[in-house]
C-alpha cells in the first residue's frame, strides 16, 4: 500500500490532536466526579431531554429530506416552472444562519416558541443542505438508466423511486446525517425559542453554575446519541455510489398537470425559507437605521470577514490532507482521524467553547484571549463539514489518471499535485467556501472566545437580542444574510453552470 | 533496444489464480500482441508489466534489469513505458499539448513544445494542440493518449484494447495509424485485445492467452494456420467443427468415412475445416490433412482428403 506523505500525516495528526482536546476536557471532568455525574444522568430530566431532543432531530431531518429531495428533483430533473430561479431559492437560506431566521420570525409572530417553532426553522434552515447535496448526485447521473426503465415498462414516479433514488440515496442519507448533527448541536435559535434540548441544558448548566459536571455528563450523553446516529447512517448507506460517466443527455420528467401545484410547492417554501424572514430583517433594518454606529458595524464586519477567511484556508488546508490520505492513500489511521472528526462534530459549539476556555486558561495561555484559539474552535468545528465536501471531488478522481501519470514518469506523491488535486480543485473551492460561510454564521464559540478587542457580526447581534433590541439586531442580521447570502448564491450559480455543460 | 522478458509469472486474486506460470518474450520494435477473451488474464498482465501489481510467482526483466519479483516490484514511474488505456483517460484539467507534454521532464520549454509539435503531427492532430479534452471525439481522444504515451520515448507501450471502445470504420482506420505512429517512432508494444483480428493483422507476433495461461505464441500467420487445439481454431474464426468417431482406422463423419494415412487413437475425435485445411484433433494430439480436392455434384458433394503425418 503507498504510504501518504509525511506533510500530509502532519497535518492529519496535528487536526486529530487539535480536535480531541474537548472530549479530553469532558474526559477529565466525568473522571474527576463519576458519582456525581452518574447521578446526573439518572435523572428524569435526562429522559425528558432526550425525548426532546431525538423528537426534533427526527422530524426535522425527515422534513429537510422530504423538502430538501423534493426541490432538488424538482428543479434538476422536472419541466416544472422557473426551475433555476427555484434552484436559487432553495438554496438561499444557508445564507440565513437559524438563529437569524428564528429571530425574524420572532419578531413577526411575537412569543412564538416551542416545538412546532423549532421544527420550522430548523427545517428551512437545515433543507439547502440537502438540496445541495442531492443537486450534486443528480447532475451526476446518468439519464441512460432511467431511460431505459421507462422503456421497461416503469411509469415516471417508480422511475423516480427504483431507479433515481437508489443512486442518489448515499448523497441523500449523507446529507440526512448532517442536518440530525445540525439538530444536535444547534444552541442558538433553541435557546431564542425556549424549546428544551441536550444543548439548551448544557448551556444553562455551565452557566447556572461553578460546577461543571452536570453540563459535561449531558454533554457525554449527547455525544454517545450522535455516535448512534453516524453508525445508523453508516450501516444504511451503502448501496450504490454516484455513476462512472457522464452522458450528454439529461432527461426530464414531464409534469403535466402537476405542472404548476409543483411551482407552488416549492413558491411557499420560498416564502417561508427567504421571502418572510428577509423581509422582516428589512422592515426591522429600516426602523433601526437612524440608530446605526457605521464606525461599530464596519469594525465587526471586519472581524467577521478576517475570521472567515482565516478559518476557511486552514480548514481547507488541513481537511484536504486529511480527505487525501483517507480516501487516496487508503490509510487505516487517515480513516480513524476522520472518522474522530465526524465524532467530535457532536459536541455542540458551545461546549466546545466552554472546553477550550478552560483548556486555554489551563494549559496553553499564550494563546488564550487570541484569536488562534477561536480558529482552533472553528476547526474543531467545521471540519467535518469541510471533509464531507471535500471526500465527492477527491474520491472522484479516476485513480487511472494517477496510474497513468504514474507510469509517464511521476511519482505518486507529485502525481497527487499534478493530477488529483487540480482535477478536484473546483470541488475543493467550493467545500472551503461553504466552510467559510459557516464561520461567519458561528455564533456560541465566537461569544465565548473571542478576545475582547474582536467582534464579529454575529457577536453585535446577538448582544443586541440580549437586550430584546431587534431594530439594532436587524442591520446586523441583513448584512450577515448578504455577505454570507452572496457567496453562497455565487457557489450555487456556479454549480449550475457545471450542470448546464453538462447539459450541452 | 528493448526486451521484455516475463519469466513463470503467476498471480493469485482471493486464492484464485489469474494467471499461472506465463512466459514471455518481446523484442526491441516488436508490436506485440496478446490476445485472449475476457477473463482471461489480459488486463492484470498489463497491470503487472506496469508495476501496478505484484506478481505472486515469477520475475519481468526489462532491457536485462528485474523490474518485479514475488518481494520487490519496481514503481511505475520508474519503468520507463507509457500507458494507452481502454477509455484513454486524459487528464480533464489540461488541454491537449498538455496532457501530451505531461510527462516529458527534464527538457527546455523549447525542446518539450518542439517533442509535442511532433507528436502531434505524428498523432494528426496539430489544429487540436489546444482544444480542451472533452471536445475530442473517441478516437481523437485515442490519439492524444498514444501521444501522451510515446512522448518520453518508453521502452515499452502497453495497449490496453486501445480500439473497443470505437465504432468499427473508425477502429480500422485508426489500428493503421497507431501502427504507423508507432513504427515512426520505432516503439516496442505490447497490445491487449480480445479481438482476432485486430490481433492477427495489426501484431508482429500474437500471444493467445486462456485462463491465465499461454497457449501459443507466434507470428499471425502460424497462428492462424496452425492452431494447437480446436479451442484457438475456434476463437480465431472461420472454422468448421465436423465430429468423428475412428473405428478400424477410418474416421466416420457425417460427411461420410475418411481414411486416415496416420495411425489415429479409438475414440472420438473432432475434424476441423480451416480455411483449405483440414485438422483431425483428439484429445492428445493434433494430425493435419489437407484437403486436396473439392467437387460438386449435385447436391453432393465430394470431398478428397490427404492427412499429414
Amino acid at each position: 500500500m503507498r504510504k501518504a506523505p509525511a506533510l500530509v500525516v502532519a497535518l492529519g495528526v496535528f487536526a486529530a490532536l487539535v480536535t480531541t482536546v474537548p472530549i479530553g476536557y469532558l474526559a477529565v471532568r466525568l473522571v474527576q466526579g463519576w458519582q456525581l455525574a452518574l447521578a446526573e444522568i439518572l435523572r428524569f430530566r435526562t429522559l425528558e431531554l432526550l425525548g426532546n431532543t431525538g423528537l426534533l432531530v427526527l422530524a426535522v431531518t425527515a422534513s429537510a429530506l422530504v423538502i430538501g429531495f423534493s426541490q432538488a428533483w424538482l428543479t434538476t430533473k422536472t419541466n416544472v416552472v422557473f426551475a433555476s430561479g427555484f434552484a436559487v431559492t432553495a438554496a438561499l437560506p444557508l445564507a440565513i444562519p437559524s438563529y437569524v431566521m428564528a429571530l425574524s420570525y420572532i419578531s413577526i409572530f411575537n412569543g412564538l416558541s416551542g416545538f412546532f417553532a423549532a421544527w420550522l426553522v430548523l427545517t428551512l434552515a437545515t433543507s439547502p443542505l440537502v438540496f445541495l447535496a442531492v443537486t450534486a448526485a443528480l447532475a451526476r447521473l446518468d439519464s441512460s438508466s432511467e431511460e431505459v426503465a421507462r422503456t421497461l415498462g416503469l411509469g415516471r414516479l417508480q422511475v423516480l423511486f427504483k431507479v433515481t433514488w437508489p443512486q442518489v440515496r448515499t448523497a441523500a442519507t449523507a446529507s440526512g446525517l448532517l442536518v440530525a448533527l445540525y439538530v444536535l448541536g444547534e444552541f442558538g435559535a433553541i435557546a431564542l425559542l425556549r424549546y428544551d434540548t441536550f444543548t439548551r441544558a448544557i448551556y444553562n448548566a455551565y452557566r447556572g453554575s461553578f460546577d461543571r459536571t452536570s453540563a459535561a455528563a449531558l454533554a457525554v450523553v449527547l455525544l454517545l446519541i450522535t455516535l448512534l446516529v453516524i453508525w445508523f447512517e453508516r450501516k444504511y448507506r451503502g448501496g450504490y455510489v454516484a455513476s462512472k460517466k457522464q452522458l450528454g443527455k439529461k432527461l426530464r420528467v414531464e409534469l403535466g398537470a402537476w405542472r404548476l401545484p409543483a411551482a407552488l410547492w416549492l413558491g411557499l417554501i420560498a416564502i417561508f425559507s427567504t421571502a418572510l424572514p428577509i423581509s422582516s430583517l428589512v422592515i426591522w433594518s429600516i426602523r433601526g437605521s437612524a440608530n446605526l454606529d457605521l464606525a461599530v458595524l464596519l469594525d465587526a464586519l471586519w472581524g467577521s470577514l478576517q475570521l472567515a477567511g482565516l478559518a476557511g484556508i486552514g480548514i481547507g488546508i488541513f481537511g484536504t490532507a486529511i480527505a487525501l490520505w483517507s480516501i487516496r492513500y487508503r490509510s487505516r489511521l487517515g480513516q480513524i482521524v476522520e472518522w474522530s472528526s465526524w465524532a467530535i462534530h457532536a459536541v455542540p459549539a458551545i461546549v466546545v467553547g466552554l472546553a477550550l476556555v478552560f483548556f486555554g486558561a489551563n494549559v496553553t495561555p499564550w494563546i488564550y484571549q487570541t484569536s488562534w484559539l477561536l480558529l482552533i474552535a472553528y476547526l474543531i468545528l467545521f471540519l467535518p463539514n469541510a471533509l464531507a465536501g471535500l471526500a465527492t471531488p477527491i474520491a472522484q478522481v479516476p485513480v487511472l489518471l494517477e496510474e497513468v501519470s504514474q507510469s509517464l514518469g511521476v511519482p505518486a506523491n507529485k502525481s497527487m499535485v499534478r493530477v488529483v488535486l487540480p482535477i478536484a480543485l473546483p470541488g475543493i473551492v467550493a467545500a472551503v467556501s461553504l466552510v467559510g460561510l459557516t464561520v461567519l454564521k458561528e455564533l456560541p464559540a465566537t461569544l465565548l472566545l473571542r478576545p475582547s478587542s474582536l467582534n464579529t457580526l454575529a457577536t453585535r447581534l446577538w448582544g443586541a437580542t440580549e437586550d430584546l433590541a431587534y431594530s439594532q439586531a436587524a442591520p446586523y442580521a441583513l448584512l450577515l444574510v448578504i455577505i454570507a447570502g452572496l457567496p453562497a448564491l455565487a457557489l450555487n450559480l456556479q454549480a449550475r453552470r457545471a450542470l448546464s455543460e453538462v447539459r450541452s | 533496444m528493448a526486451e521484455l522478458i516475463l519469466r513463470g509469472i503467476t498471480k493469485t486474486f482471493d486464492g484464485l489464480n489469474v494467471l499461472q506460470g506465463v512466459d514471455l518474450e518481446v523484442h526491441d520494435r516488436e508490436l506485440f500482441a496478446v490476445l485472449g477473451a475476457s477473463a482471461a488474464g489480459k488486463s492484470t498482465l498489463l497491470r503487472l508489466i506496469a508495476g501496478f501489481e505484484k506478481p505472486t510467482d515469477g520475475t519481468i526483466e526489462l532491457d536485462g534489469t528485474e523490474i518485479s519479483n514475488s518481494t520487490s516490484v519496481l514503481v511505475p514511474e520508474k519503468r520507463n513505458l507509457g500507458i494507452v488505456p481502454q477509455d484513454s483517460a486524459l487528464f480533464p484539467h489540461l488541454d491537449v499539448s498538455q496532457n501530451i507534454g505531461f510527462g516529458l521532464s527534464g527538457l527546455s520549454a523549447k525542446n518539450k513544445s518542439a517533442r509535442v509539435a511532433e507528436l502531434l503531427e505524428l498523432v494528426e492532430l496539430t489544429e487540436f494542440a489546444n482544444a480542451r479534452v472533452d471536445q475530442l471525439s473517441g478516437g481523437q481522444a485515442q490519439r492524444v493518449a498514444l501521444a501522451r504515451a510515446l512522448a518520453p520515448k518508453p521502452a515499452l507501450i502497453l495497449l490496453d484494447e486501445p480500439f473497443s471502445a470505437l465504432d468499427a470504420e473508425l477502429r480500422s482506420r485508426l489500428r493503421q495509424d497507431v501502427k504507423a505512429a508507432l513504427r515512426a517512432e520505432g516503439a516496442t508494444a505490447i497490445l491487449v485485445t480480445h479481438d482476432q483480428e485486430e490481433a492477427l493483422s495489426l501484431a508482429d507476433k500474437v500471444a493467445v492467452l486462456r485462463n491465465g495461461k499461454i497457449v501459443q505464441v507466434g507470428a499471425p500467420t502460424e497462428i492462424y494456420s496452425s492452431p494447437v487445439d480446436v479451442g484457438i481454431a475456434t476463437f480465431l474464426g472461420d472454422s468448421v467443427l465436423i465430429d468423428g468417431l475412428v473405428t478400424g482406422g477410418k474416421i466416420q463423419t457425417v460427411l461420410g468415412k475418411l481414411t486416415a494415412s496416420g495411425e489415429l487413437v479409438e475414440g472420438r475425435l473432432a475434424l476441423l475445416r480451416l480455411g483449405a485445411r483440414i485438422s483431425i484433433c483428439n484429445r492428445t494430439q493434433p494430425v493435419m490433412a489437407r484437403l486436396s480436392a473439392e467437387s460438386f455434384s449435385g447436391t453432393m458433394r465430394l470431398l478428397k482428403w490427404t492427412f499429414e503425418a
